[in-house]
């Protein structure tokens, strides 16, 4: 079960957050994006050598708290999509697959040439297809 | 002489240079965006985007006759076909239908069902009187008046339609 999504820029300002569960918790969940934000920059920085350099977009599991885990995926652009879930057993391609369509989704919102970089996204269209990527998401994991 | 249905520009379209649909988008509406800063009223930028499609229409239609090589249209029916099904297809890629008829035969509605201008554009709750493809309706216009065919078009929600 995807918790919230989040979209934040390369100077680490939010761009997008949206949670998708009935608990009012957003407060708790805005947290932890920032903290994971933490744990990216930290990836950024030192580079593991023994793993894959090529793909650097998909950073995997960043931390797992104490029932969420985190997942962090970075554009070229410094932009980063992080992603909560409450899933005990996530399968990496699924995360992958997630992180793709999400940034596919970006793009689009981005092409928008009333979207203003840098600030939030507004559209509603992004906000659907986002919606029911997360909704598929669930579906196919549970396959 | 019944007259000849247009030729379709499928052929024509393969033949001419083109140009990245994406970038092509993204120019365009950076174009509109500039427009909207530089002009800040909706309803100016509507005439803007008019007046430049006027200009560019009144350029374009002697390339679409000298490329298309369409025979004299009989009536405005053919010459809306004309331009829905050839013009269209030939600089923008994708066909249009021409529909909505009045009784005179006079004033009709070609519909966009792709428009390639308006990829990826939702318009801010500012925008709400922007008419985003007024420049079509411009070139249609100035394309039109060239033949000494005065006819004002505008655009319809997201449908332009062309009176004669």
């Amino acid at each position: 079960m995807i918790v919230c999504i989040a979209v934040v820029g390369h100077q680490n300002n939010p761009l997008y957050i949206q949670s998708f569960t009935e608990a009012d918790d957003a407060l708790k969940l805005h947290h932890i994006v920032h903290c994971s934000l933490d744990v990216v920059d930290e990836r950024v920085n030192n580079p593991k050598k023994s793993g894959p350099t090529l793909n650097e977009t998909f950073l995997g599991l960043l931390y797992p708290t104490e029932n969420y885990k985190v997942y962090g995926y970075l554009t070229n652009t410094k932009v980063k999509f992080i992603l909560v879930t409450t899933d005990l057993d996530v399968r990496d391609a699924d995360v992958r697959n997630f992180f793709r369509r999400f940034h596919a989704a970006y793009v689009d919102a981005v092409s928008n040439p009333f979207h203003v970089p840098g600030k939030k996204i507004t559209s509603k269209v992004f906000a659907e297809r986002v919606s029911a990527i997360v909704k598929s998401f669930g579906l196919s994991s549970a396959v | 002489m019944a007259p000849v249905a247009p030729k379709s520009g499928d052929a024509i379209f393969a033949s001419v240079d083109r140009v990245n649909a994406e970038l092509f988008t993204l120019t365009y509406g950076a174009i509109v965006r500039q427009l909207l800063t530089d002009l800040e009223e909706v309803d100016e930028v509507n005439k803007q985007l008019d007046q430049m499609g006027y200009n560019i229409g009144v350029r374009l239609v002697d390339e679409f006759l000298a490329k298309s090589n369409v025979n004299r249209c009989v009536d405005f029916r053919e010459t809306a076909e004309v331009i829905a099904k050839v013009g269209f297809k030939m600089f923008l890629g994708v066909t249009a239908s021409v529909t909505n008829w009045d009784a005179e035969g006079t004033t009709c509605s070609i519909i966009l069902e792709d428009n390639p201008l308006v990829d990826f554009v939702e318009l801010p709750d500012t925008c709400q009187g922007l008419y985003y493809c007024n420049i079509l309706s411009g070139v249609i216009r100035g394309a039109l008046e060239m033949f000494l065919f005065p006819s004002p078009s505008g655009v319809n929600e997201n449908r332009s339609h062309v009176a004669a």
